[in-house]
C-alpha cells in the first residue's frame, strides 16, 4: 500500500518541528497542589491530573484524524515538576545549549518554571528518598565511579507498563466508573484499611471524569473547526473527529477509528500523568483487531482508510516526548527514547498463532512511517507463519533495527516459573526494550537500575579499590596477586556482586517506598488488572503482579575476562597473577603485548567455544541467582535481566582494564551479546554462543545485537536464509534478537551530514533512536560493532 | 583406487555463507589450485602448502617472531616483518608468538572426523534452511582423496554437499565423488582457449570436457561466470558462454563480478598482484544483463 500525501505531510510535520520545552503542564499541577494542601496524596494527584486536562492547551492539527496533544504545540514537551524540578532547575540554562537532546524554550516560559519551581524544594523523590538511605548504602550510591546506577526511578517517574487498554476500548470510563462506583457502595468503611481503599476509588473517578472531559474538549474543538471550515472533505473529517471523541474513551469503542482514538487518547494520558518512560501499548494487534474485523466486514471502512488512521496513530506515537534528563556534567547519553513497545503475533492462551489482518497492517504502518515510535517487536514460535516472518525481515532490511524479535518458546516457560499462569505467560507483552511481561495485569519497575558486573569484576581483582579514583570502594575480597587458583577468582567476584547487589535493592526498595507515599497514579491504576479489585494503587502493589528488574551490564567482559585467567595464568602458565594484576592496574600502558595477548590469545564469547560459552553462561547464573532473593515492597520478587539499554558505552567509561584486553574507559559489550570485534565466526556461532547462556532465568530480559551489512540482504533468497536464521534462533530457546542493517560506510556518512541523515534510524541496544541524534562516542560505537560482512 | 585419505589441508571454514549453493551453508576452503588465475581472490589456496602471512599494520615490533624461528626467515625491514619464503618452513611458530595477530598462518591439517565436527555445530541451521557443506578453494579436487573421503562422511551424516571447481581436474576425480554429491558449483572463466592460457596458466579443453559429462548426469550443476572487465567480459564471449550453458541443457547462470577484496593478500604472502582493474560498474553488470536476455537464461548476479 502506498503512503497517503495526508500522511508525508504529516511526518513532514513532526520531523522538522525542533523541540521545545512547554511549562503549562508544571504551572497548573503546582497551582493544583497548592489548592490541596492537606488533602491526601492519592487525591491530590487525581486533581492534578484533571486540572491539566480542563486547562491545558488544546489543538487539532492540520490533517489530523487521530487528536490528541501533549503540550502547548507540535514536538513541545510538558515538564513534570513532581520529580523533576531539581533537575530541571539545574538544566533549565542548558536545555537550549545542547549539541544533542536540545530543546528550545522562550523567555517567557523559562520564568513561569523559575517561580514555580522552588515551591517544589524538599518535595521531590530525589530529594527525599536517598536521605533514607543507611550509612554505608549512602557511600555506595554516592560512588564517583559507581558499580550501581539507580537514578532513574528516582528522577523521574516509573512508567514501564503494558496496561489492559482493552478494558477502556470494551467498556469505556463509564464502564470502569460503575464497577468502582459498586465496589465503594459495598465497602464496609468499618474495616481496616478500607478507607485508605475509599479514597482510591475516590481518586479513580476523578481521573475518569477527567479523561472524558479532555476527549470532550477535542470534540467541541472540532465541531468549531468544523463550522468554520471551507474544504468540503475536511469539513467532514473533522465532524467525524467531534463524533468519536464526543464517544471516547467515556464509552465503549464501537468502529475502529473509535477504538484508535481511544487508544491514542490513552497512550498520550498515561504520558500526561507520570514523565515515565517505556509506556508499551503491548498486544496491539490483538485488543485492536475485534474492531477492524467488524468494520471491515460491515463495509463502514475501507482497507486503505483502515491502514491511514493506523500511519495517523503510528505518527502520533512520535509527538509523545519527555525532556532528557542530561546532567551538565554527563559525557554520553543515548536520544531519548520513548520505547511505546507495540508487539505483534505470537500465540493466544491456547498455544494457537493468532497473527492477523491488523498485525501485517502493523508492518505496513512501520514501513510508511519509518520513525522511532512505536518500538515495533514481533513474537515468534515454532508455527509462526512463513508470511509474517518475510515482512518482518522485509522490513528489517530497510534497516532501523525493527522490527525486534522475542521467542515465545522461551518467554512462556521462563515467565511460568516466575509464578505466572500458562494463559497469563502465553499473553505477554514487552516492556520498553526487551522486558518481557505479562499484558496488563503487572508493575514491573523493569528497568530499575543498571548493575555493573565488569566494575564487580575489578574491584575483585583489586581487593576492591576503584582503579579510577584509587579509593577503597568495594569488599577486601584479598589480593588478587596471591590467588593461585582460578576458583579464588571467581569467589572474589561473587562476593563482590553480592555486596553491591545487597546495597543496589535497599536503594531500589527505598524509592519504591517513596513513590508509595509521594507519587501515586490513580490514572493508570485504572485499567491495570488488581488496583481495583485490591482498592490499590499501583504504586502500592495494586497490580496483580509486581516486580523489580535490575540489569547486570558487562557479561561478556566478565566472561572473557575470566577465561583469559583461567586459560592463560592457571591453565597455561603463560602469565602470572601477580604480571596481570601490575599491567591491569597501569592499564597496560607500556604493556601492549601484553594486552594483544589476553585479547587474542585466549578463547571468546560469541564464536561457538564451549569454554568462554559456559563462563558466560555461569556469569550469568551468578548474578541471577543473587538478585531472585530479594523482594520489593509492593510484595513482588526481584527479576533479574541481561541488557544495557544504550548504557553499555557510559557505564564501560567507569570500569579500568580488564584481563580481556580491554583497555579503561571503553565501551563494554552490549547486553548478551559478545564483546564488539570478538565475534569472528559469524552470526550462527553469535547465535550457538548466546544460546547457552541461561535466557529463561533472566525473566527480566536479555538483549542480543546482530549487525548484518546490506549484501547480506540484496534478494528474496538471503532474506529465506534470514528466516530461517530466525527460525533457529526459536528453536534454540534465545529470549530476543535484533538486526541492525546498515554500513559502516553509512554511518560514517551520516556522522558528516546530519541535516540529510534524519531518517537514519540505529536501535542503541534495544531502542530506535535517530543515528544523528547520538553524540559521536556512542556512533563510534556503534559503528565498531563487528558487522557480518557476507 | 578409491583410497581414504584422513587429512587435508584446510585453510578457512566460514559459517552462515548465503551466496554458495542452497540454504545457510559452511564453507570449507582447501588449499591447492592447478591454475594461478591472475584475478584470484584467494591467493593463500593455491599452493597446497600452508603458508604464513604477513599483515604488517598489526605488527607492534615485538620481535618475538623473530627469536623464536629457527630458521632465520623473518627480516624486520622498513616495510615490516617480511618472510623469506624459501626458508621458511610454515611450522606456524612464530604465530603462536604473535599476539598482535600480525603473523597466521594460511593452512591447518585436518582429519576428516575433525573438520566434520566443526562443520556439524551449525547442523541446526543446515537443517531449517535446506543448506549444507560446500567445499571451495582452491580446487577442492585437487587434494582429490581427502575430498572424495569427506564428501563420502558427511553424506553418510545425511549433510546436502556441494563443491565449488574449476573443472582443471581429471574427470574421473569428480565422477568418483558423484554419489555423495548433490551440487556442482562450476566455473567457467573463458570460452577462448588462448585467452584462458594466459590469464589462468592453463587451457580450457579439460574443463569444457568435464562439464558436458557432468551436464548428462544428475547432479545439480550451476554454472558460475566471473565477470573480469578487460579479460572475459567482451559481449562476445558472454554470449558465447550463455550459449554453450544453454547447450549443456541447463537454465540458469550466474555472474561473479570481479571485486579487488583480495588484492591486499597478495602482499601479505609477500607476492606481486599483476591485474590493474576495477569492478565492473552496476550499469554494466545492468548492460550484462540486457545483452543475454536472448539466451532466455535465468541469470542471477553473485552466488
Ligand atoms: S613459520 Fe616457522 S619457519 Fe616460517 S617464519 Fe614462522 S617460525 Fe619461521
Ligand atoms: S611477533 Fe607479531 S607483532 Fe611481534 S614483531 Fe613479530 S609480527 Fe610483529
Amino acid at each position: 500500500m502506498k503512503v497517503t500525501a495526508r500522511i508525508n505531510k504529516l511526518k513532514r510535520k513532526v520531523v522538522s518541528t525542533p523541540k521545545a520545552i512547554c511549562a503549562e503542564r508544571a504551572f497548573l499541577v503546582t497551582e493544583s497542589y497548592k489548592e490541596t494542601e492537606g488533602e491526601p496524596m492519592i487525591i491530590r494527584r487525581a486533581k492534578a491530573f484533571q486540572k491539566v486536562l480542563n486547562e491545558m492547551s488544546i489543538y487539532i492539527g492540520e490533517g489530523e484524524l487521530i487528536v490528541g496533544n501533549h503540550a502547548s504545540s507540535c514536538n513541545k514537551v510538558p515538564v513534570f515538576p513532581e520529580t523533576g524540578a531539581l533537575w530541571v532547575e539545574e538544566q533549565l540554562d542548558s536545555f537550549t545549549k545542547r549539541s544533542l537532546n536540545r530543546y528550545l524554550i522562550t523567555e517567557k516560559e523559562k520564568d513561569i518554571l523559575k517561580k514555580i519551581l522552588p515551591y517544589w524544594k524538599g518535595k521531590t523523590v530525589l530529594e527525599i528518598a536517598p536521605k533514607l538511605l543507611p550509612e554505608e548504602t549512602k557511600a555506595v550510591f554516592e560512588q564517583v565511579y559507581p558499580v550501581i546506577s539507580p537514578t532513574l526511578f528516582l528522577r523521574n517517574g516509573v512508567g514501564h507498563l503494558v496496561p489492559n487498554y482493552k478494558v477502556v476500548l470494551e467498556n469505556g470510563f463509564e464502564g470502569i466508573k460503575s464497577e468502582v462506583i459498586e465496589k465503594l457502595n459495598n465497602l464496609d468503611a468499618s474495616r481496616p484499611g478500607n478507607i485508605k481503599k475509599m479514597q482510591f476509588y475516590r481518586s479513580i473517578l476523578i481521573v475518569s471524569d477527567a479523561a472524558s472531559n479532555f476527549a470532550e474538549r477535542y470534540s467541541r474543538l472540532a465541531e468549531k473547526l468544523a463550522a468554520e471550515e471551507k474544504d468540503l472533505v475536511r469539513k467532514e473529517e473533522l465532524e467525524e473527529i467531534a463524533k468519536v471523541c464526543r464517544r471516547v474513551p467515556k464509552m465503549p469503542a464501537t468502529t475502529f477509528h473509535e477504538a484508535l482514538q481511544s487508544f491514542f487518547f490513552l497512550q498520550l494520558l498515561i504520558h500526561i500523568e507520570t514523565d515515565g518512560l517505556a509506556e508499551s501499548p503491548g498486544r496491539f494487534d490483538q485488543y485492536m483487531y475485534p474492531f477492524l474485523k467488524k468494520d471491515l466486514q460491515e463495509k463502514k471502512l475501507d482497507i486503505e482508510k483502515a491502514q491511514e488512521l493506523l500511519d495517523c496513530t503510528w505518527l502520533k506515537m512520535n509527538e509523545i516526548n519527555k525532556l532528557s534528563d542530561v546532567p551538565p556534567t554527563t559525557k554520553y547519553f543515548g536520544g531519548v527514547s520513548m520505547t511505546q513497545n507495540i508487539i505483534i503475533g505470537g500465540i493466544d492462551e491456547n498455544g494457537d498463532d493468532i497473527t492477523n489482518e491488523l498485525s501485517y497492517m502493523c508492518l505496513e504502518a512501520d514501513a510508511h512511517i519509518r520513525l522511532p515510535q512505536p518500538s515495533l517487536s514481533i513474537r515468534i514460535h515454532s508455527g509462526s507463519p512463513e508470511n509474517f516472518l518475510l515482512k518482518t525481515v522485509e522490513l528489517i532490511k530497510k534497516g532501523g533495527g525493527k522490527p525486534a524479535i522475542f521467542n515465545d518458546e522461551i518467554i512462556v516457560p521462563a515467565l511460568m516459573n516466575d509464578g505466572i499462569s500458562l494463559a497469563d505467560a502465553r499473553n505477554y507483552g514487552i516492556v520498553g526494550c526487551v522486558e518481557p511481561i505479562s499484558s496488563g495485569n503487572a508493575n514491573g519497575w523493569t528497568n530499575a537500575a543498571m548493575f555493573n558486573l565488569a566494575k564487580c569484576l575489578e574491584l575483585a581483582l583489586h581487593n576492591g579499590v576503584c582503579q579510577l579514583s584509587g579509593k577503597k570502594i568495594g569488599l577486601s575480597t584479598g589480593e588478587a596477586r596471591e590467588f593461585n587458583n582460578f576458583e579464588q577468582v571467581k569467589d572474589a567476584f561473587v562476593k563482590q556482586v553480592a555486596y553491591f547487589i545487597k546495597h543496589m535493592v535497599i536503594m531500589l526498595n527505598t524509592w519504591d517506598q517513596v513513590h508509595m507515599e509521594l507519587l501515586p497514579t490513580p490514572f493508570v491504576s485504572a485499567f491495570v488488572d488488581g488496583c481495583i479489585d485490591k482498592g490499590q494503587d499501583l504504586v502500592e502493589g495494586g497490580a496483580k503482579f509486581n516486580y523489580t528488574g535490575p540489569q547486570g551490564i558487562g557479561l561478556a567482559d566478565v566472561a572473557d575476562s575470566l577465561t583469559a585467567i583461567k586459560t592463560l595464568v592457571f591453565e597455561n602458565k603463560i602469565l602470572t597473577m601477580e604480571e596481570l594484576i601490575s599491567a591491569l592496574e597501569n592499564d597496560f600502558e607500556g604493556q601492549e603485548n601484553l594486552r594483544l595477548l589476553l585479547r587474542n590469545k585466549a578463547p571468546k564469547y560469541g564464536n561457538g567455544d564451549l569454554l568462554p560459552d559456559l563462563m558466560a553462561r555461569e556469569v550469568g547464573v551468578i548474578y541471577c541467582r543473587e538478585i531472585e532473593k530479594y523482594w520489593n515492597p509492593r510484595g513482588g520478587k526481584y527479576r533479574p535481566g541481561l541488557f544495557p539499554v544504550a548504557s553499555n558505552v557510559p557505564l564501560g567509561g567507569v570500569v579500568g582494564a580488564l584481563p580481556n584486553g580491554r583497555k579503561k574507559g571503553l565501551p563494554l559489550a552490549d547486553g548478551i551479546s559478545p564483546v564488539h570485534g570478538c565475534d569472528v565466526n559469524g552470526p550462527t556461532a553469535v547465535i550457538r554462543s548466546v544460546a547457552r547462556v541461561n535466557h529463561a532465568q533472566a525473566t527480566n530480559g536479555t538483549l542480543l545485537n546482530l549487525k548484518f551489512h546490506p549484501s547480506a540482504l540484496k534478494d528474496e533468497r538471503d532474506l529465506k536464509k534470514l528466516i530461517s536464521l530466525i527460525r533457529v534462533f526459536a528453536s534454540l530457546k534465545l529470549m530476543h534478537v535484533q538486526f541492525n542493517v546498515v554500513s559502516a560506510d553509512d554511518l560514517r556518512k551520516a556522522q558528516q551530514d546530519p541535516e540529510n541523515n534524519r531518517d537514519l534510524m540505529v536501535r542503541v541496544a534495544g531502542y530506535s533512536a535517530m543515528f544523528v541524534d547520538l553524540d559521536k562516542k556512542m556512533q563510534d560505537d556503534i559503528i565498531d560493532r563487528t558487522e557480518f560482512m557476507l | 583406487m578409491n583410497t581414504i585419505i584422513n587429512s587435508g589441508v584446510v585453510f578457512n571454514i566460514q559459517y552462515y555463507s548465503i551466496h554458495d549453493g542452497s540454504g545457510i551453508r559452511t564453507l570449507v576452503f582447501l588449499k591447492g589450485c592447478p591454475l594461478r588465475c591472475e584475478w584470484c581472490s584467494n591467493p593463500e589456496s593455491q599452493s597446497l602448502k600452508p603458508e604464513v602471512i604477513v599483515l604488517v599494520n598489526r605488527c607492534i615490533g615485538c620481535g618475538n617472531c623473530i627469536k623464536i624461528c629457527s630458521e632465520q626467515a623473518i627480516v624486520n625491514t622498513i616495510e615490516g616483518n617480511i618472510i623469506n619464503r624459501n626458508k621458511c618452513i610454515a611450522c606456524g611458530k612464530c604465530t603462536e608468538v604473535c599476539n598482535a595477530g600480525a603473523l597466521q598462518i594460511k593452512g591447518k591439517f585436518y582429519t576428516v572426523d575433525d573438520l566434520l565436527e566443526q562443520v556439524m555445530e551449525d547442523a541446526i541451521f543446515y537443517e531449517y534452511s535446506g543448506g549444507g557443506i560446500t567445499l571451495s578453494g582452491g580446487e577442492p579436487f585437487f587434494q582429490a582423496d581427502f575430498t572424495y573421503s569427506l564428501l563420502r562422511t558427511c553424506k553418510e551424516s545425511r549433510l546436502n554437499t556441494a563443491v565449488e571447481t574449476c573443472g582443471f581436474v581429471p574427470y574421473e576425480t569428480i565422477e568418483r565423488c558423484l554419489p555423495y554429491l548433490d551440487s556442482i558449483l562450476y566455473d567457467i572463466k573463458h570460452l577462448d582457449t588462448d585467452i584462458h592460457k594466459q590469464f589462468t596458466g592453463a587451457d580450457n579443453l579439460i574443463i569444457l570436457e568435464n562439464v558436458r559429462k557432468l551436464a548428462k548426469t544428475d547432479v545439480n550443476l550451476i554454472i558460475r561466470v566471473p565477470v573480469i572487465p578487460g579479460i572475459n567480459d567482451s559481449n562476445n564471449n558472454l554470449i558465447r558462454t550463455a550459449e554453450f550453458v544453454k547447450e549443456l541443457g541447463l537454465k540458469e547462470l550466474y555472474l561473479l563480478p570481479y571485486h579487488s577484496l583480495g588484492v591486499r593478500k597478495y602482499s601479505q604472502l609477500g607476492r606481486k598482484y599483476k591485474l590493474n582493474i576495477n569492478p565492473p560498474t552496476v550499469e554494466r553488470i545492468n548492460e550484462i544483463k540486457e545483452i543475454l536476455i536472448d539466451s532466455k537464461l535465468n541469470i542471477y548476479i553473485g552466488g
